[in-house]
């Protein structure tokens, strides 16, 4: 298929077999955060998964979960919170500390961005455009569950062929808040609360312990930040810019950009005093 | 003793009451005497050698802690005739060890979590065992007391942790008798160290966590307490300048290292170990500073086990929680999560109906 043949061949690049590939997805490989981290040649990160068969003809291996990011959203009584990282990692390089990882589908909806960006950042541009061409046929806004949909559909037909993308669609219909992920496997959730990438683990302890259904905008939000700084103080592969949006019901609005080194200074200080 | 059925110890007890100790050794000369001891390289003579564990406590003690350069060379010289003997029939732990794969391959199904505050350390532990796939024993005991004022965190393979920190009880309790006075935390930790080393690159999973107060009165303690709590604040985050300014200010004190059966130690203020353990690291590094109380650090520690049981399927059931200070362990009642977390369910259902009604 056409993604299969520009992702191998020439543009080594943007293979997910060479080490440069510029994306989310980092050193960590499908086993798991303990993973030493040293493939077998220094420069390739093409991970071997146990789980599935590994593919002889150079189409690369799936990259299963444990994206090198952290992104999460959550919903509440006053809509969607959505806060992520900003660092690109090729391996164990980082590529980039900013770099954005919510793609803004329409003014209502936005879509988060973890695994291969190459991926995530074309996918969704085509989803912007079908949701698009919806609201132009059906004078209507399209649902955030028809959206995930639509985008679930158009990733599962290249199921297996090595996609890598992990993706929450956060936005605001008539029935309310809407949080979907989806992503390259062919899932497609509905929930309340998603963490995603390799720092995913450290956020979701602390959006649990603080997530209530009745927060203040500012209190979610600090949770968000909170949760994103956790995650990036432990993971290795998240870092740089905590990017936080809230999703209302007249649509998006992007509330703040922090600094991680900023807001380690700034928790320190308030643990003291 | 329940230790010498496991191990069939009773002909090397009665081999080592004749044999004279050589003087105790400090870290270092254990390494050294191990390194030249063992033959690392051949694969197939560890697995005979740790399988056949009768024959092997004659020839090399060195597994033991004990140093015996006497015994070294003969235990070089006579590992060949245990290659070509038949093949021994299993111990049943080894066995089953090998059919039943860890559930991750580095992470070991539990979470233990441990840190130092002024009021001592604080660990806590779920309690559940699992066996790929299979909750095995939902109340079983990860945090095992090794003497009076040191208590150690297991995680790996239940079965490996149990007998090393026995092993380790035995050691510790020898070097009293001997010595008249307790060994160190950071003694003790790297003695198992030393013990486990010559298992690295074998299927042995044990990775520990040693929570102690070190030998002293509190009242040394306390002194410089003060000094401490200031440079505690400004440097909470460079482990390696406290450790010196601690090493400077007193010997005593609590103490917190953990031990890895790949040969990991690392002395910190903070640990935890598990496939649970990001869940509760992110809680841990959100609230754990040093000037915490001693309730709100058993709040603290009691909420990071129970966000990691709420997330990863190996941790669960209840919890565990102990206290270290220079008069002891204690040990607070374990508590079912199942509790908390209807609790939780309530709360949000509760909460949820409240906000629709406005």
């Amino acid at each position: 298929m056409a993604l299969a043949s520009v992702l191998s061949g020439d543009s080594a690049d943007f293979s997910f077999d060479s080490s440069q590939s510029f994306a989310f997805g980092g050193g960590p490989g499908p086993r798991g955060l303990g993973l030493e981290g040293t493939p077998e040649d220094s420069l390739s990160f093409s991970v071997k998964n146990p789980l599935c068969v590994g593919d002889d003809d150079g189409v690369e291996r799936k990259i299963e979960f444990l994206h090198g990011t952290t992104t999460l959203a959550f919903k509440f009584q006053h809509g969607v919170i959505v806060a992520v990282d900003s660092r690109a990692t090729a391996g164990s390089y980082i590529a980039s500390q900013t770099v954005k990882k919510v793609i803004e589908i329409n003014p209502y909806l936005l879509g988060t961005m973890a695994g291969g960006a190459a991926d995530c950042s074309f996918w969704e541009r085509l989803l912007a455009r079908q949701c698009r061409i919806y609201e132009l046929r059906n004078k209507e806004r399209i649902s955030v569950a028809a959206a995930s949909k639509l985008l679930a559909n158009m990733v599962y037909q290249y199921k297996g062929m090595g996609l890598s993308m992990g993706t929450m669609v956060c936005g605001w219909d008539k029935r309310g808040p809407g949080l979907y992920y989806v992503d390259s496997e062919g899932n497609r959730v509905c929930g309340d609360l998603f963490a995603v990438g390799s720092g995913s683990m450290y956020a979701y302890g602390v959006m649990d312990s603080g997530v209530r259904h009745d927060l203040t905008v500012e209190e979610a939000c600090e949770l968000g930040r909170r949760a994103i700084y956790q995650a990036t103080y432990r993971d290795a592969y998240s870092g740089g810019q905590v990017n936080l949006y809230h999703v209302h019901s007249e649509g998006w609005t992007r509330i703040s950009q922090d600094d991680v080194l900023v807001l380690h200074h700034q928790y320190k200080d308030q643990a003291m005093g | 003793m329940a230790l010498q059925d496991i191990c069939n110890f009773q002909s090397v007890f009665e081999d080592r009451l004749t044999t004279e100790y050589p003087a105790v050794p400090h870290g270092k000369k254990i390494a050294s005497n191990y390194v030249s001891g063992l033959p690392f390289s051949n694969n197939k003579s560890l697995f005979h050698f740790y399988i056949p564990v009768a024959e092997y406590l004659d020839e090399s003690p060195i597994q033991f802690g004990q140093i015996s350069t006497v015994q070294n060379c003969s235990a070089v010289s006579s590992e060949d005739p245990f290659l070509t003997s038949s093949s021994l029939p299993t111990c049943l732990p080894f066995a089953s060890s090998q059919s039943v794969p860890l559930p991750f391959p580095m992470a070991h199904g539990t979470t233990t979590l441990a840190f130092m505050f002024q009021g001592g350390v604080m660990a806590a532990a779920d309690t559940r065992s699992s066996c790929s796939g299979l909750v095995a024993c939902p109340a079983s005991q990860k945090i095992l007391p090794i003497h009076s004022h040191l208590v150690g965190l297991t995680s790996g393979t239940s079965a490996d942790c149990a007998l090393w920190k026995r092993i380790l009880a035995r050691e510790l309790r020898l070097y009293q008798l001997r010595h008249g006075r307790r060994l160190s935390t950071s003694g003790a930790a790297k003695l198992l160290s030393h013990m486990l080393h010559p298992f690295k690159g074998t299927e042995l999973c044990v990775a520990a966590t040693l929570c102690g107060w070190d030998g002293g009165e509190q009242k040394n303690f306390v002194d410089s307490t003060n000094a401490k709590v200031s440079l505690a604040k400004d440097e909470r985050f460079s482990f390696s300048q406290q450790c010196s300014i601690r090493k400077k200010m007193n010997l005593s004190g609590p103490r917190l290292f953990y031990v890895c059966s790949d040969g990991t130690r690392l002395r910190g203020m903070l640990f935890s170990v598990g496939s649970g353990s990001p869940y509760a690291y992110s809680i841990l590094d959100q609230g754990v500073h040093w000037g915490l109380t001693v309730d709100e650090a058993k709040s603290i520690a009691r909420e990071a086990v129970y966000r990691a049981t709420y997330r990863d399927a190996y941790s669960g059931n209840c919890v565990d929680m102990y206290h270290i200070t220079s008069k002891g362990w204690t040990r607070r009642n374990r508590e079912d999560l199942k509790e908390e977390y209807y609790r939780e369910k309530e709360r949000r259902k509760h909460e949820k109906t409240e906000s629709l009604k406005i």
